[in-house]
């Protein structure tokens, strides 16, 4: 854990250009290949007028930087629940930040409760929500 | 064969869908997210393949949006296991012009531990 987990604690950012190659991968990954994401020509005459990231792969970003906060116990015990505010697109730059809200201690194990939110370069919020993880009160 | 949304109940409980989560994936995901390389899968990684399968359980119109998401992670998996995912309707709303569907799905392991569960909710576009 690169971090001392205390309430009002800044989590370290996560910072991601999205790009259409990581767009290709993701669908890749996933099995997701709705030409919304891959198809330049398809998308662009769509409401959305370009390919936009799956969701998915922007709470890809967000999981990353809580695994980077919080260690296996974010992987073994996290729990996540976010919105979709708007698209991310290819060139966007995003990142992803948080902050411990509040520590409820139970037994050997403490309950971190953090707010979550995933900006683009326009400060536009891309994804919001609140992350839990369970983590041993040792650390 | 994909459900059309006026055929879904609250309820519906779609066949399961299984998959390994091999090194070739993984590392897909690890490229796409800048996630840095684990023993175990990234938990959001075995989730990718469970999203993206449920498009194939139900049929959506284009314009359907991806509202809200919501995951709890159990235990881990290591990279090569097959999982199995179940999923069914939690909540199908259509009121007014509002279609909206909420899908809940259970993953396990392949000796039936549960490895995590995630709600999907999403609107489709005015019928």
């Amino acid at each position: 854990m690169e971090f001392a987990v205390c309430e009002g604690a800044v989590l370290p950012e996560f910072v991601r250009q999205v790009t259409q190659s990581d767009i290709n991968r993701y669908a890749e990954a996933s099995g997701d290949y709705n030409p919304i994401h891959i198809d330049a020509a398809f998308a662009a005459t769509t409401a959305m007028k370009g390919t936009i990231a799956h969701g998915m792969l922007v709470l890809a970003f967000m999981s990353e930087m809580l695994a980077r906060a919080f260690g296996d116990a974010w992987d073994e015990s996290g729990q996540l629940s976010t919105k979709f505010r708007s698209p991310a697109r290819p060139g966007d730059t995003l990142t992803v930040s948080g902050k411990v809200e509040s520590l409820h201690d139970d037994s050997d194990i403490v309950l971190a409760t953090c707010s979550i939110v995933c900006r683009n370069q326009a400060d536009e919020v891309v994804v919001s929500g609140e992350a839990r993880v369970r983590i041993p009160a040792s650390v | 064969m994909p459900v059309a949304y006026d055929e879904l109940t609250s309820g519906h409980e779609f066949p399961p869908v299984n998959y390994v989560l091999d090194a070739g994936t993984v590392l897909a995901y690890a490229e796409a997210a800048g996630s840095e390389w684990r023993e175990h899968v990234p938990p959001l990684a075995v989730a990718a393949r469970a999203i993206a399968s449920l498009g194939g359980l139900v049929s959506l119109p284009a314009g359907t949006i991806h509202v809200a998401q919501d995951f709890e992670f159990y235990r881990v998996v290591p990279v090569g296991a097959r999982v199995t995912c179940s999923a069914r309707v939690l909540r199908k709303l259509a009121r007014g012009g509002v279609r909206l569907l909420t899908l809940e799905m259970d993953i396990k392991d392949e000796s039936g531990a549960p490895v995590q569960k995630g709600r999907s909710t999403i609107v489709l576009p005015e019928a």
